[in-house]
């Protein structure tokens, strides 16, 4: 289509939003009927039915421009952020003008689409997202050196922004795995060369609920926003060959 | 129903950070280093820390290297004192350019992924208005994580604060700063998953929200930059300063205002207007595309004034193309891919074929909360006030002045986070145990005022109209006319928004409560930026008056705006520093009051 049309094409959809009510602890799903421009954002129609139809709709976002992962959802089942989901292409993608929305179930609801991701955040800080101990650089004041090749390897898996995506798309049980996008934050710091207690993080990596409660469904990877190959790096861990490549 | 309404209970900490953004945790991070026992507790408004704006900061981090033999830090001072058109402190400038590099070391070492060159160092590379031998040729200054720097310096600072053992409290709002005497003692919060209020006191407060963009209809800011720390600094009685220092970045996206960087133009991309003609040679005849981005603004609005912009119908609003069809395709592929892709994704259309449809977006605020070198918040004469700080967008200390270079504003975050640190260590070691109480009664009244009234009115629609009213009158183009209606309408806003009732008087996650209390603040912040730009009779920097459209010595300081009532303004002066120039030493002469000619 060409961007010159003097007029936009304008959409009649349905969204029907799971809600949640905290003081009554009450869950139901509401429809709202809206029209739409076909390259708006789900998180300006979110904003929509807040200015014009119900401002009691919860919902969470921040960047509004995919870099943050604060305005994850299930759109028609899928974790998505509700901020890259333009109209035209959820129409296309779905084959359907009707939107089933949902809170992420990687954490209890507040109220209605908004998580409590610092619960889920739980997940990240159990496997201590920093480096623990570090190598000493070549002299004080100086950077330590990395090759470009070298961080070619992790540079992937440093992308994430724990929108929990993968977590909530991952076939694994929630209960028993502490999830891809924990995994790769700790593999991240197994294939720093700069993170020198390499033994806890494989302890981690390779317990109860670690890297082999995956199943290698590569749901993880299909759902990233970042297109973060997330079921590589947990392959690559359980064949154990994140450690010498540095 | 609002029986609920009281503050629940009380905490105590050394420590209270409000807003756990870059500046914020750089600064947490340096007290727990080296006095791990501190208890620090960090708020954020955000879901958790690592959502915080600096996450979304794409370009780099300006730092001249010692090992670099063309760079050195006075060509970086030079081009921070240029850039801010002689209104930036200059013993700042000098303190921050610095110890730039160390700072990047700091982060190196503590596991921020830099991108590499080939002998495997931190890679550079050149941005706008950067150079050596002062204006001679652009400097490789700026060390970079590919294109999400911002986010290596959020995560990184984030886990150091996690791993030395902060408290954090996620989607909570600071609503009230405490006193005791004239010293701060901590704050009133909001816990918004709760629904309840908490006292925090503290032996210090380090007040580091973040931006203020929400005031305008385009920006490229995230939704949190409500400008909250200033409006909570001018609900206390204590000054902003320079509020009319907003700068405007000349390619936003158009719709959601989202930036489509400097990289754009800089790799060939040409504006051009209703008419497919290539504008900027009738505005900057000789860096055309690649002027400075206020100049490069007021061409693209200039052009949509005139009737030759493009009218947008899925987002209602005028633009011009930036056209990328004639670069190649390893330009494409190579150089620009992330931002292009913001096309792609947000807008649907592929811009190795298509034109790009964009229009200048709020980017950066300059002006903030008056601090000295050390973060110490100022009152109008200069005083500081006890145990409490400011630092990152919300403050101004002044390294900016009226512009800020790109990759000057994480640079300061980190370097300012740092230093306020370490005198937060040295304040915690001189003041007594015991903490000072202190109640706080402001916010329960406020809030109850949002949960009683009465009226039928939208919050949305107030806010929209607000930001409209800010884009047209406040934004890139002032004049005595547009301003004096501003201040008009925003007072009928603020009387509006007083009187509207809530949907639901619940207290937990209530979005709409939230939501009138951030409407609070971006009436009070646009109040005050409108009145600064009225009283400025002058042109400087990003701040442009078409009815005084050049700069006047007479102007040489930073307005201080003070503001205890809605719309009560009073106005004082703060000197610019200029301790280079007195002080005489090598190259004294380029920091005079020179002109800021590219
Ligand atoms: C798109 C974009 C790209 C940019 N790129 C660059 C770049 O390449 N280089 C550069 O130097 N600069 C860049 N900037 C500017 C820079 O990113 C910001 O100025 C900087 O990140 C601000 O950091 P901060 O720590 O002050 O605030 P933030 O990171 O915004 O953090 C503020 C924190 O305060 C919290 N908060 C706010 N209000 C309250 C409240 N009432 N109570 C409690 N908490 C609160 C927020 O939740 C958040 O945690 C860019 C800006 C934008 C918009
Ligand atoms: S590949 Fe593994 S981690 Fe990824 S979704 Fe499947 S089970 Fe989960
Ligand atoms: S790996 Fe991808 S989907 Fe998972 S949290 Fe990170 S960015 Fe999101």
């Amino acid at each position: 289509m060409s961007n010159e049309n003097s007029h936009s094409q304008v959409y009649k959809l349905t969204l029907k939003i799971k809600r949640y009510d905290p003081e009554e602890k009450r869950s139901w799903v509401q429809a709202y009927n809206l029209e739409a421009g076909r390259i708006l954002r789900f998180v300006d129609l979110f904003r929509q039915i807040n200015d014009e139809q119900d401002p009691t709709l919860a919902w969470n976002s921040s960047c509004e421009h995919g870099q943050c992962g604060t305005c994850s959802v299930k759109v028609n089942g899928k974790p998505l952020l509700a901020c890259e989901l333009l109209v035209e292409n959820a129409v296309q993608y779905f084959q359907t003008r009707t939107f089933t929305i949902e809170p992420l179930n990687v954490a209890p609801a507040v109220r209605d689409l908004v998580v409590d991701l610092a619960a889920a955040y739980e997940r990240i800080d159990r496997v201590q997202p920093y480096i623990i101990q570090p190598g000493s650089p070549p002299s004080e004041q100086d950077a330590y050196p990395i090759m470009p090749q070298s961080l070619d390897h992790y540079v992937n898996a440093t992308r994430c922004i724990n929108c929990f995506c993968c977590a909530s798309a991952c076939i694994s049980s929630h209960n028993s795995f502490l999830g891809p996008n924990a995994m790769l934050a700790t593999i991240v710091r197994v294939m720093d060369p700069r993170e020198q207690e390499k033994a806890k993080r494989l302890k981690i990596l390779y317990s109860e609920q670690g890297v082999y409660r995956c199943h290698s469904s590569r749901a993880c990877s299909f759902v990233c926003p970042k297109e973060i190959d997330v079921a590589h790096f947990i392959a690559l861990a359980k064949e154990g060959r994140i450690l010498n490549k540095s | 129903m609002n029986k609920a309404l009281r503050i629940n209970s009380t905490f105590e900490c050394d420590l209270l950070i409000v807003g756990a953004g870059g500046a914020g945790l750089r600064c947490a991070a340096e007290v727990l280093d080296k006095r791990p026992q501190t208890q620090i507790m960090a708020i954020t408004k955000g879901a958790h820390p690592q959502k915080s704006h600096t996450s979304t900061a794409q370009g780099g981090l300006a730092a001249v290297d010692p090992k670099d033999p063309a760079d050195k830090p006075i060509y970086h001072m030079f081009d921070t004192w240029k850039g801010s058109d002689c209104a930036a402190d200059q013993n700042i400038i000098c303190k921050i350019c610095d110890a730039a590099w160390e700072q990047i070391v700091w982060l190196e070492n503590k596991g921020m992924h830099f991108s590499r060159d080939t002998d495997g160092k931190p890679g550079k590379r050149t941005f706008g208005g950067h150079t050596v031998n002062f204006g001679e040729s652009s400097a490789y200054r700026a060390v970079f994580e590919a294109d999400r720097t911002g986010k290596g310096i959020m995560d990184t600072c984030w886990g150091e604060s996690l791993k030395r053992g902060i408290t954090f409290i996620n989607q909570g709002i600071a609503t009230e700063l405490l006193f005791s005497r004239n010293q701060c003692v901590g704050c009133i919060v909001f816990k918004q998953k709760q629904g309840e209020f908490i006292r925090i006191l503290s032996k210090a407060t380090v007040l580091a929200t973040g931006g203020s963009g929400q005031i305008f209809k385009v920006t490229t800011n995230c939704r949190q930059n409500t400008g909250d720390g200033l409006a909570l600094i001018l609900q206390t009685g204590l000054p902003v300063m320079d509020p009319e220092a907003v700068q405007f970045h000349p390619t936003g996206i158009v719709g959601p205002g989202i930036l489509a960087s400097e990289t754009l133009r800089s790799v060939g991309g040409i504006l051009r207007n209703r008419d497919k003609q290539a504008f900027m040679e009738h505005y900057a005849p000789k860096m055309k595309e690649l002027a400075p981005r206020d100049l490069v603004s007021r061409a693209i609005a200039s052009e949509i004034r005139a009737g030759r912009g493009i009218f947008n119908p899925d987002h209602n609003v005028e633009h011009i193309w930036i056209d990328l069809r004639h670069l190649p395709d390893a330009v494409h592929d190579k150089q620009i891919p992330e931002v292009t892709g913001f096309f792609k994704k947000y807008l649907n259309l592929d811009p190795k074929k298509e034109l790009c449809p964009v229009h200048p977006s709020n980017h950066y605020h300059m002006g903030g909360i008056p601090t000295s070198v050390y973060g110490e918040v100022q009152d109008i004469s200069g005083q500081s006030i006890p145990g409490l700080f400011a630092i990152g967008e919300c403050a101004a200390a002044s390294f900016h002045g009226f512009n800020r270079l790109g990759t000057n504003s994480l640079l300061e975050l980190i370097t300012m986070g740092k230093f306020v640190g370490d005198n937060i260590l040295a304040y915690l070691s001189r003041v007594p145990g015991k903490l000072p109480e202190a109640e706080g009664r402001h916010s329960v009244s406020q809030f109850t005022g949002y949960l009683d009234a009465r009226g039928k009115d939208n919050i949305g629609h107030i806010r929209d109209a607000m930001r409209m009213l800010m884009t047209e009158n406040v934004g890139i183009f002032r004049t005595e006319e547009g301003l004096t209606k501003a201040v008009d309408v925003l007072n009928e806003l603020k009387a509006r928004a007083d009187k509207t009732a809530l949907s639901s008087k619940s207290l937990r996650m209530n979005q709409e409560l939230v939501q009138h209390w951030e409407l609070d603040n971006l009436l009070t912040v646009s109040m005050a930026v409108a009145q600064g730009a009225l009283n400025r009779r002058e042109s400087r920097g990003a701040h442009f008056r078409e009815d005084f459209p050049e700069r006047r010595d007479a102007f040489n300081y930073h307005t201080l705006v003070s503001m205890k009532q809605f719309a009560k303004v009073e106005f004082s002066k703060r000197d610019v520093d200029m301790s280079i120039f007195e002080e005489g030493g090598k190259h004294y002469e380029k920091f005079g009051i020179i002109e800021r000619r590219y």
